[in-house]
């Protein structure tokens, strides 16, 4: 198990987090951006990757290259808690619908 | 930009009936949910329902806005969810109704759920300013 948050500690870990939150993005893009060498960027990578925060998987063209992509759990967290909210609405206007029928007034 | 849940529905009654069953604590109870709603700005209420882990069973509201026969809103706040809103607006459709609902407000949640899950080192200015609205504008 590793620690989430020593992975977020580091400020240059936070950026690629970031970054890979916009869109997933290669390897050597990220050591590019960054202005870092490959090696040193692997290592972030191999942080995130180990709290979960960061998936990583070959690119289907080039087998060398390896695209990494953010995984935010808290995020669809909170889509499956509004998703059930917006389910529990549906069901109770569905009821203030039914309720209407059973008292209707002349 | 932060997600809310909108609804929109047609019922086959004038909008004084429905006003009624929104704003009548008797009909709220059956329809919604045990409580003691009344249509004054202000009054405060609660939802009673089961609880579970997490969730007390009680949902702590207080009336913002109230036109008869075409906006009622009141504040939400339980379980997971602090000072949200939630609005249901009324539009009469000859002698049907048109009920625009709402339920807005969630920016405490995602911080609950971030804070716990991913932040909590006193790193958040970045995630909820900068790259929270571009996700939550996708979903």
């Amino acid at each position: 198990m590793s620690d989430i948050f020593k992975a977020l500690a580091d400020p240059t870990r936070r950026e690629i987090l970031l970054m890979l939150a916009e869109h997933p993005n290669s390897v050597n893009n990220i050591s590019k951006h960054f202005n870092m060498t490959r090696p040193a960027v692997s290592k972030h990578l191999k942080i995130l990757q180990a709290s979960n925060l960061v998936g990583m998987e070959m690119d289907e063209e080039d087998g060398r290259q390896r695209n990494c992509f953010a995984q935010l759990h808290a995020l669809k967290e909170v889509e499956d808690y509004l998703g059930k909210l917006e389910a529990f609405w549906k069901d109770k206007l569905s009821g203030l619908g039914s309720y209407l029928a059973k008292n209707k007034q002349p | 930009m932060t997600p809310s849940i909108q609804l929109s529905v047609s019922y086959d009654y004038p909008v004084a009936q429905v006003w009624q069953a929104l704003t009548n604590k008797v009909a709220m109870s059956e329809w919604l949910m045990p409580c003691d709603i009344e249509p004054v700005v202000g009054h405060h209420f609660q939802f009673k329902t089961k609880s579970y882990p997490g969730f007390s069973g009680i949902v702590d509201c207080t009336v913002l806005e109230v036109v008869e026969n075409e906006l009622l809103s009141f504040s939400w706040s339980g379980g997971s969810l602090k000072d949200t809103k939630v609005t249901f607006r009324l539009q009469p459709d000859g002698d049907k109704t048109i009920l625009d609902f709402e339920h807005s407000g969630f920016e405490g949640l995602l911080n609950k759920l971030i804070v716990r899950r991913i932040l909590a080192n006193g790193w958040n200015t970045k995630i909820l300013v900068d790259f929270l609205p571009k996700y939550l504008a996708k979903i």
